[in-house]
């Protein structure tokens, strides 16, 4: 294919550009055809890429081109009409590679930004296979570089152009693996650290409407890749529940570090609150947790693989305690305000924990928890958690799961709704899990767990609290 | 039209309203995937994709901004289409105005909604989010600008780029243009508050691509954010500057173009400067001190720029700001003032510490830059030198200058940069004059000369920096010395005139003159006639009164030293210095009738010094009558003031040194007067005569006043005691009195009746001074006589060298002293020839008789006056009238007198022996009947009378002719041989009687009368 250089050099950029792109299709059949395995695209090939589709400077003594915004818009809409009408996946995926793999050079940089136009443009106008292999990029890249494009993506939709939200929302009708690996890359982006990386309420909203309206989304990676070692390590996480834990818990204290939010994007959002916003979202990653196990089972994986890493609770826990003496340290006036947002901090930090070891996704010792908690300010209900169940009853030699059999068979709907969400997700759609049944009935007879009602000012406490306690048994 | 036009679109905030409400709604109607996958076709190929029809400008231009909103991946491409319907707007908006809008402006209008439209998307953006749209917009408004305007450039309606009001007033007037400048400014506010850095580089970025076309923008953005403007715009240049090293910074003769980014900081600050010129200073002045002052993060005014941060950008800064000056006269102008009030001793350590870590060859670079600046800065130059001067003068424990001296290397440093000044200086100075002196003809008035803006300025600054330099204070008079030097040279001949008028002025002491014959000695080379021109400008300053009385004093000192130095020089080797002091002295004596009305300055010290300069300068060789009298009459009035004065400050040692002195240098002007020429002797004996019989002075010589005249002077306290009228005395008179003479004749005695006449006393000046004041007045008066003026000797020393013999009195001389004194004496000229009737005659001349008995009285002086007149025969001849008067008056005296003996009338015995000794000097009598005198003492009233009338018998018989006289040439004194008049023997019978009678008293005189 290298001989086709000599053709393409005294075009003009953007036809150039097209023409490559032609003979790269025809390129990779064959090279499907040739049934080669693995199928490899050769390194000329990448070269003339990078030289007439990235215009990288190259040692050839050509002068660099450049194309203009407009010519690149004409690309991309090449680009999106090529993938649009391959019918092949393979070919795509091969192509999208050949097109947009890191390869560590110069043309890196025009690379990364012109994916970024593309999944943008492919987000405005609806262009699922690009953002099928978008996914997969998104899947085997670097997380820096998996970041950058969320960047953009949210720069476009959630910063640059006004109402432009709902066409981001509907990527995740269009392409839910996208969505997913969108939602990982968001919140590894997103860490609270500082303002700047405070998500924007319209992206925080999106993202907690997504989980709510389906909270397998957010597993959806998981679920469709097989687990073999071929992840790279330094690949997004698999799920984005770390993130969105995290997110959780340091929302209170972050947030409510500056009450204003520093740039609303538009009148209408700034009335939005982020507090209910992050309760929703925190009980929809319990849920999350509770759907683990039935998945789990089902792959063979239960106490295995842990989706949540020690490593990253390690750092959660350090950072939330270096938070919490700055919060005491700084708000002397409003102490009252800052524990009560510090003990929901910790309290979601003990629910998640719970409810992610019961649910297999956090694979534990209670002895490594106190460990990496040892120097978080005291909490009822974490040092609940950390204990165990041994604290609070005589019996040690109780058998917690012999609950289970009688709570098998109550009917899901007697689980009080949530009238202050409606559009909480009804939960017939959840799977039946035998230890969500046992909530009911001990969550009332079990209210002097202190931790357990604490959280009474969210929009949804006691199916979070109920969560925290059904697992809590299922645990032990 | 142009306002019409700009009136027609208005893009402030009511129309944006409207778009945002429009814009939510249409947002709403969000569009589908598969309808903007059309619209995207559409606008690629700018052709409707449904219809298939080709889209107009407008069209198109909607579809744009439909994918603007809609499609954040066209963002750019939506923009960069936007840059043709901006430009295509423009060029038909000129188009319009090249055809005075006989065109179809249908266009025009159509896209002027489009740009509406487009500016209210955007700055409704911008407004909704800052942070993602003003770094974009911001860029691509000020590209697109920078675009249009120099792409536009050329056009016909297009002002030239230098007048940038008519191009301001034009591009605002155009909606594209004006549309971007606000979203500019709408993004510039927004940003201001967190990236101002970026903004203020990116305009200034396309400044230097579209340089001149561009500058409206610049300066329209800079008015309208003045503060803030001017202080990103010194940041970022100062970046630019810094990153760019010091390399361009040796380059600094070659104007600097290689930064570029200085260059259009400085049209920048340039623009701004119009209106803003203040905060542009503050600015400045701020950003050298933050430099300069130790880091402190915390400050508060750190915060809004980072430049203070960065130890390399604030080594820096001092360079930049030098830079900058260099390149913008009007910037430096603002700055130079102020900085130099701020370099007091601490900013300089700092400062200091700060330059010295700068490698040495840009320490050099530097240096000669601000050299550079300092030589042409227009003002304040005088405050820089004074700085400079004060700071760089060592520290000493004699001289403790106004401010505390300043450390060791500051010192050092300031040493050497004044000292580069001064060469640099003196390198521009005689480069110009040489290039005007190569063809003075055809190259001076097409080539002007070289302006050097500091020495311009420093010209009108002469006198104090003659006045700073004669202060003498260690190296600053050396620097400053040099400089008036330089001034001289550059400011040609007036200017050097005028210091060396200032420092002869203002030279205290020889040492300080010294510095005058210095500036002359280096100046005397390129310029001519410049000690004369200098002393008339001297001359000038005393006519215009601009002198104070020390001033003046001073100045005629020093000019009197000058000269008196051209005497010793004289004597030693003749140098330089000495053709300079005759220069001066020529240019004196031409003067010397300017100099003289100083002689009567109220200031003693001034008529002092007047005299002094006067009395050794050298006399001209033509005057005109005029001024000789003047100045004769000056110096003679001048004499009698220093008698006047001595005689006041008598009391002092001090004082009276000083008047002696005075008096002293007056009688040496009047001798040197007297002997100048004829005209002067005579003046100045006249003068001298009538002076010392001038009542104001008569106490000088012991006379009294009241008597001068013979009448009493009517004593306001006595008279109304008498109570009467003249009427009544009158009656009196006539009823009581027996007329027998004339009619004329009245009692002097007082009023009959009444008692004899109330005496005026008046105390008596002591003793001793009047003496001294005699001798004096005859001395000068001798002198004057004898100084042989006629010869016309201007060495009027030499007469006093041949001291042993006491030179003759000079006849011409002497019969103008005895003229004038009988002018005085005896006004009437009735009876003034000079032979005598009989004495029986007197009667008829008695009234005029006593009048001089009485000015004698009053007047003892007249004595000696005589005495002198005598000495110079025939002068005494002259006098006789006033001889005869006296005698006459005296026979009465001694007629009447009922005295034993003629002692007993001491005055008149003693006017007598005068008188008669007189007469005998002056050859009236022969010695016979002179030597009488001596035996009058021992005779009665009755024998002197006897004698008396003998004289007058004698005189009367052989009249005092001064052609009896001849010249005896051996003597050199007229003589007269009285053989050839008639016997004395028959005069001399009476004295051999009166011997005879009184022979036991008188034998020892026998002698004496032997024929």
């Amino acid at each position: 294919m290298g001989d086709i250089r000599q053709s393409l050099l005294p075009r003009d950029v953007l036809s150039a550009a097209k023409e490559l792109l032609y003979h790269l299709d025809i390129y990779i059949c064959n090279l499907l055809q040739s049934g080669r395995q693995p199928p490899q695209v050769d390194s000329k090939t990448l070269e003339l890429v990078e030289e007439f589709i990235f215009h990288s400077p190259n040692d050839r003594n050509t002068p660099a081109r450049r194309m203009s915004a407009l010519q690149e818009l004409q690309l991309l809409e090449i680009m999106c009409s090529c993938f649009q009408e391959q019918s092949r996946d393979t070919v795509r995926q091969l192509m999208f590679s050949a097109l947009f793999n890191l390869q560590g050079n110069q043309a890196d940089e025009s690379r990364m930004s012109l994916l970024g136009k593309l999944v943008s443009m492919a987000v405005a106008v609806g262009r699922v296979p690009i953002l099928e292999c978008a996914a997969t990029w998104l899947q085997r890249t670097h997380r820096v570089y998996c970041v950058r494009l969320a960047q953009v993506l949210v720069d476009d939709y959630c910063g640059m152009v006004p109402g432009s939200v709902s066409t981001l929302q509907n990527i995740h009708s269009a392409s839910p693996r996208f969505c997913c690996q969108f939602i990982t890359a968001v919140t590894m982006l997103y860490d609270l650290s500082s303002e700047d990386l405070t998500p924007p309420l319209e992206l925080l909203q999106m993202i907690v409407s997504w989980i709510q309206d389906d909270p397998r989304l957010v597993l959806i990676t998981f679920l469709n890749t097989p687990l073999s070692g071929s992840q790279p390590i330094t690949s997004l996480d698999v799920t984005p529940l770390g993130g969105l834990v995290r997110w959780c818990i340091k929302a209170p204290l972050t947030y409510r570090r500056d009450k204003k939010p520093p740039l609303t994007n538009g009148s209408s959002d700034s009335v939005v609150e982020a507090g209910p916003l992050f309760s929703a979202l925190h009980l929809s990653v319990l849920q999350v947790f509770m759907l683990l196990p039935t998945i789990l089972n089902e792959k063979g994986l239960y106490g295995r693989l842990t989706l949540l890493q020690m490593e990253s609770l390690a750092a959660l826990t350090s950072d939330l305690s270096r938070l919490l003496d700055q919060a005491d340290k700084h708000t002397h006036k409003s102490s009252a305000d800052t524990h009560t947002s510090s003990q929901l901090a910790l309290d979601r930090l003990a629910q998640a924990l719970q409810v992610a070891m019961a649910s297999g996704a956090l694979l534990c010792s209670r002895e490594d928890l106190r460990a990496i908690c040892s120097r978080l300010p005291h909490n009822n209900l974490l040092q609940l958690v950390l204990s165990g169940p041994v604290m609070y009853y005589n019996n040690i030699h109780t058998p917690p799961l012999a609950f289970s059999p009688h709570a098998a068979h109550l009917p899901i709907t007697t689980h009080p709704a949530h009238p202050t969400h409606p559009t909480h997700p009804t939960h017939s759609a959840l799977p039946t899990h035998p230890a969500q049944t046992t909530i009911t009935s001990h969550s009332s007879s079990h209210n002097q767990y202190p931790g357990a009602v604490s959280e009474k000012v969210q929009r949804s406490p006691r199916s979070e609290s109920s969560i925290v306690a059904g697992t809590f048994w299922h645990s032990t | 039209m142009l306002t019409d036009r700009a009136m027609s679109v208005v893009f402030d905030g009511s129309p944006l309203k409207a778009m945002q409400s429009s814009l939510s709604v249409t947002a709403q109607t969000v569009l589908s995937t598969q309808e903007l996958s059309q619209e995207i076709k559409s606008f690629i190929n700018g052709v409707d994709a449904i219809q298939g029809r080709k889209l107009s400008v407008r069209e198109h231009a909607r579809c744009a901004v439909r994918l603007l909103r809609s499609v954040p991946a066209c963002r750019e491409a939506v923009l960069e289409h936007l840059r043709g319907v901006y430009d295509e707007h423009v060029s038909a908006f000129l188009h319009h105005l090249e055809t005075d809008g006989s065109t179809s402006s249908g266009v025009n209008a159509n896209l002027e909604d489009i740009i509406q439209e487009v500016h209210g998307v955007l700055s409704e953006f911008i407004h909704l989010n800052p942070r993602a749209w003003a770094p974009l917009v911001s860029a691509w408004a000020v590209d697109l600008l920078g675009q249009l305007s120099s792409k536009h450039a050329g056009r016909r309606v297009a002002p030239h780029s230098s007048s940038l009001n008519e191009l301001l007033q034009l591009w605002m007037s155009c909606a594209a243009t004006r549309s971007l400048m606000e979203a500019y400014s709408q993004c510039l506010a927004a940003m201001l508050a967190w990236c101002p850095d970026a903004c203020v580089d990116a305009l200034l970025d396309t400044s230097v691509q579209h340089s001149p076309h561009f500058d409206w923008v610049v300066a329209h953005i800079g008015s309208a954010f003045p503060g803030t403007i001017i202080s990103r715009v010194l940041a970022c240049g100062l970046k630019d500057f810094c990153s760019h090293g010091a390399k361009e910074l040796v380059a600094v003769g070659e104007k600097g173009s290689r930064v570029p980014k200085i260059g259009s900081v400085v049209g920048i600050l340039g623009h701004l400067a119009a209106h803003h010129s203040d905060s542009i200073r503050k600015e400045l002045l701020r950003m050298f001190q933050e430099s300069l002052s130790p880091s402190s993060p915390m400050s508060p005014t750190s915060s809004a720029t980072s430049w203070e941060s960065s130890p390399q950008l604030r080594r820096a800064a001092v360079p930049f700001l030098l830079q900058l000056a260099a390149m913008s006269p009007n910037l430096f102008g603002a700055v130079s003032a102020e900085l130099v009030e701020l370099l007091r001793p601490p900013v300089l350590l700092q400062l200091q510490a700060l330059l010295q870590g700068l490698p040495r060859e840009q320490l050099d670079s530097m240096l000669s830059l601000a050299v550079h600046l300092i030589s042409q800065s227009p003002s304040g130059g005088a405050r820089v030198l004074r700085f400079l001067a004060d700071t760089a003068t060592p520290a000493s424990v004699i001289i403790s200058g106004p401010t505390p001296s300043p450390h060791e290397g500051v010192r050092e440093g300031c040493d050497r940069l004044l000292q580069m000044l001064l060469m640099h200086l003196h390198k521009l100075v005689f480069n110009r004059s040489e290039g005007a002196d190569v063809s003075p003809h055809n190259m001076a008035s097409s080539q002007p000369q070289r302006v050097v803006p500091f020495l311009q300025e420093l010209q009108s600054l002469v006198g104090q920096l003659c006045a700073e330099t004669l202060r003498l204070e260690r190296k600053r008079h050396l620097w400053l010395h040099q400089l008036l030097c330089l001034l001289s040279v550059y400011g040609g001949p007036s200017v050097a005139t005028e210091t060396l008028c200032q420092l002869f002025t203002q030279a205290r002491n020889p040492e300080e003159l010294a510095l005058a014959w210095q500036l002359h000695t280096t100046l005397s080379s390129c310029m001519a006639g410049l000690v004369p021109a200098a002393i008339a400008r001297c001359v000038a300053q005393i006519h215009t009164h601009t002198l104070g009385p020390r001033q003046l004093r001073q100045l005629l000192l020093n000019l009197a030293a000058a000269i008196q130095s051209q005497d010793e020089e004289r004597r030693e080797a003749a140098g330089a210095q000495s053709s300079m002091a005759v220069q001066v002295g020529a240019a004196v004596s031409g003067h010397l009738h300017d100099f003289g009305p100083l002689l009567l300055h109220g200031d003693p010290a001034v008529s002092h010094a007047a005299v002094h300069l006067l009395s050794r300068s050298p006399l001209p060789l033509t005057f005109t009558p005029s001024h000789l009298l003047l100045l004769s009459r000056a110096a003679v009035t001048h004499f009698f003031l220093t008698l006047r004065r001595r005689g006041e400050s008598g009391k002092e040692s001090r004082d009276a040194g000083q008047a002696d002195e005075a008096v002293s240098c007056s009688v040496l002007l009047l001798s040197r007067f007297a002997a100048y020429s004829s005209l002067t002797l005579k003046t100045v004996l006249q003068q001298l005569v009538e002076g010392a019989l001038h009542k104001g002075n008569a106490d000088l010589f012991g006379g009294k006043i009241a008597d001068m005249s013979g009448a009493p002077l009517p004593f306001p306290s006595a008279s109304p005691d008498l109570g009467a009228s003249l009427l009544d005395i009158n009656c009196q008179f006539g009823t009581t009195v027996n007329f027998s003479g004339s009619v004329w004749s009245v009692f002097h005695a007082g009023v009959i009746g009444k008692g004899l006449k109330a005496r005026t006393t008046q105390q008596q000046p002591d003793p001793a001074g009047v003496i001294q004041n005699i001798q004096t007045l005859l001395a000068v008066v001798i002198q004057c006589c004898s100084s042989s003026g006629l010869n016309g000797s201007i060495n009027g020393s030499r007469s006093s060298s041949e001291a042993d013999e006491p030179p003759p009195i000079n006849a011409e001389a002497a019969k103008v002293v005895a003229v004038t004194l009988v002018e005085n004496v005896c006004p009437d000229v009735a009876n003034g020839e000079l032979s005598w009737p009989p004495e029986e005659h007197a009667r008829t001349t008695v009234e005029r008789d006593i009048h001089i008995r009485r000015c004698f009285e009053a007047h003892p002086v007249l004595f000696l006056l005589l005495q002198v007149v005598a000495a110079g025969r025939p002068a005494l001849c002259y006098c006789s009238a006033v001889l005869r008067g006296l005698l006459a008056t005296l026979l009465a005296h001694w007629e009447a007198s009922r005295e034993a003996l003629s002692t007993d009338s001491p005055w008149h015995l003693q006017v007598t022996c005068l008188l008669v000794s007189c007469m005998g000097e002056g050859q009236l009598l022969p010695p016979v009947l002179a030597n009488v005198h001596e035996a009058f003492p021992h005779l009665t009233p009755f024998e002197v009378r006897l004698l008396l009338l003998a004289v007058w018998e004698y005189v009367r018989a052989n009249g005092p002719m001064p052609q009896k006289f001849v010249f005896n040439s051996e003597k050199g004194v007229f003589c007269r041989d009285f053989s050839r008049d008639g016997d004395v023997a028959r005069y001399v019978t009476p004295i051999h009687s009166v011997l005879h009678k009184n022979i036991d008293r008188l034998g020892h005189l026998c002698w004496r009368f032997q024929l």
